[in-house]
């Protein structure tokens, strides 16, 4: 008969307390970097997939089906080991010497979400009647012009919500990057259950931070729906 | 929403609890016996401990010898399951399988939670590296050194190298080819595991074992805490194994002269004092 003792101080205070702080500052850090670099990307993705060059559409339009299109794991293993045969020596040497790990899960968590950004904010901007596009561009603005002063101001404030679902997503996913030794909240988690065989005290302050990590976030979207854009609580 | 959050954050305890209070068999030696199989948890990509044959596409290899004289010598039929460095134990305990033979070093950490057979095999730790780049232990301070999620690996190249930062993969192929890359600057486990490395590289002549050993590593078969009949049946079968010279017959086919590893049996099954 197993007989499970809950020990509970292994993960609220000594070492192992913090292993399990560093795993949330790295969560954090990883999530916040890879969330801003995957909104400008992701704009500049949706924007070039509107364009009305064709090579450049058609660039955007591979760049979504591909990345959102093949499992992050994948495209994290990709980053880090794959990357090595594309690369020259030299730069691969650089990178081995730097905290590779943690660039090369910035990079894929970044390129896969946003390619699903890319695409909320390209339906944010379909919502926009494109008499506001024509009404801009016979007021002179060129078609870039457009887009920065008219189009995504609108479209931005009305794609928030499904955007900060992909920021949730990402946080999450974020523990992917344990795979490649990253050492945020879900590696630091593992490691504590391997030293102590506490598992079940580990994964629960691992997935209390994901917990609380997400409900910030959706308090916040719901701020923002209730002060900004004045939204009654769905019921 | 304060009550939603409340609700589901109870659920999910709730059912966490439930499953890991799940009971497994009391008695593992007459619950086998009534199923006729032994499940037994064994590595399937680590030669030539456990891996996949290539021609007939079984996991075979030191440790599942083991299992099949165990399961013989009990009547029953086997069944392997894969296992982790890293989920053998919880697997063990939810009584997913029956015994472990997975590359275990036995510790006096995972013996309070689980119950170990006599050594079934003795190694020690050592390093794989890039021939010529490492000398001494000094050498690696402050490097990046490679190895597999929960082993023991792990925390005894922490004590000996503290400078240097591990990076724990989800098994030792993976580690192997960051070392390949120069993403880490050595790869350290089991020598015995390491042999089984090298042995598999396709550019073997580029790297090497130097004799920097950081500890002793006897293995032994993992069974649920307090199984005594099973864990004494086990012992029994072992200890006769190394007098009928089944043991080193065993240890000969996958490491003596006639493998690529050529390891010299340096230990002997003994019971436990």
């Amino acid at each position: 008969m197993l007989s499970y003792q809950f020990d509970w101080s292994v993960v609220t205070s000594g070492k192992y307390f913090e292993w399990l702080v560093s795993g949330i500052k790295v969560t954090l850090q990883l999530s916040a970097v890879s969330i801003v670099l995957a909104f400008l990307v992701g704009l500049l993705i949706a924007v070039m997939r509107m364009s009305h060059v064709k090579p450049v559409r058609w660039f955007a339009h591979a760049y979504l089906e591909f990345f959102r299109n093949t499992p992050l794991l994948v495209q994290i293993f990709f980053w880090y080991f794959g990357s090595y045969k594309i690369l020259p020596q030299a730069v691969n040497d650089w990178l081995n010497a730097t905290n590779f790990e943690f660039a090369a899960a910035v990079i894929a968590l970044t390129i896969y979400t946003s390619a699903f950004i890319a695409e909320d904010i390209r339906s944010g901007v379909l919502s926009i009647p494109k008499e506001q596009m024509e009404a801009a561009r016979s007021a002179g603005f060129s078609y870039l012009r457009s887009m920065q002063y008219i189009i995504l101001p609108q479209a931005v404030r009305i794609t928030v919500p499904p955007l900060v679902n992909q920021f949730l997503n990402l946080a999450k996913n974020s523990s992917l990057a344990m795979s490649i030794g990253v050492m945020e909240i879900t590696y630091q988690a593992r490691q504590v259950e391997s030293y102590t065989f506490k598992g079940f005290e580990a994964f629960t302050a691992a997935t209390l931070v994901y917990l609380v990590i997400s409900v910030a976030i959706t308090a916040l979207v719901h701020l923002y729906n209730t002060r900004v854009l004045n939204l009654q609580r769905a019921a | 929403m304060r009550t939603f959050v409340a609700g589901v954050v109870t659920a999910a305890l709730v059912a966490m609890t439930g499953a890991a209070l799940a009971a497994p068999p009391a008695d593992t030696l007459v619950e086998v016996k009534k199923k006729g199989v032994l499940v037994a948890g064994v590595k399937d990509s680590l030669p030539p401990f456990g891996y996949i044959d290539e021609k007939s596409r079984q996991i075979v290899g030191y440790d599942i010898d083991f299992v099949n004289a165990i399961a013989k010598k009990l009547g029953v039929k086997v069944e392997l399951k894969p296992v982790t460095s890293a989920s053998r134990m919880p697997q063990l305990q939810e009584g997913n399988i029956d015994i472990i033979a997975a590359t275990m070093t036995k510790n006096p950490e995972r013996a309070k939670q689980i119950d170990f057979s006599h050594t079934y095999f003795f190694t020690g730790q050592k390093f794989i590296v890039k021939k010529g780049s490492v000398k001494s232990l000094k050498d690696l301070d402050g490097k990046k050194i490679g190895t597999a999620k929960g082993s023991t690996s792990e925390q005894n190249v922490k004590k000996a190298i503290p400078t240097a930062t591990v990076l724990s993969f989800d098994d030792y192929p993976q580690a192997f080819l960051a070392l390949q890359q120069g993403k880490v600057a050595a790869v350290t486990t089991d020598e015995a595991i390491l042999a089984g490395i090298l042995a598999k590289a396709p550019n073997k002549a580029q790297f090497e074992i130097p004799s920097l050993q950081i500890s002793d590593e006897p293995y032994g078969l993992g069974m649920r805490k307090g199984d005594k009949a099973f864990v004494d049946f086990v012992n029994k079968t072992i200890l006769e194994m190394e007098k009928s010279g089944e043991a080193k017959k065993i240890f000969d086919k996958w490491f003596g002269p006639s493998t690529q590893f050529h390891l010299d049996r340096n230990f002997k099954i003994t019971a436990d004092k």
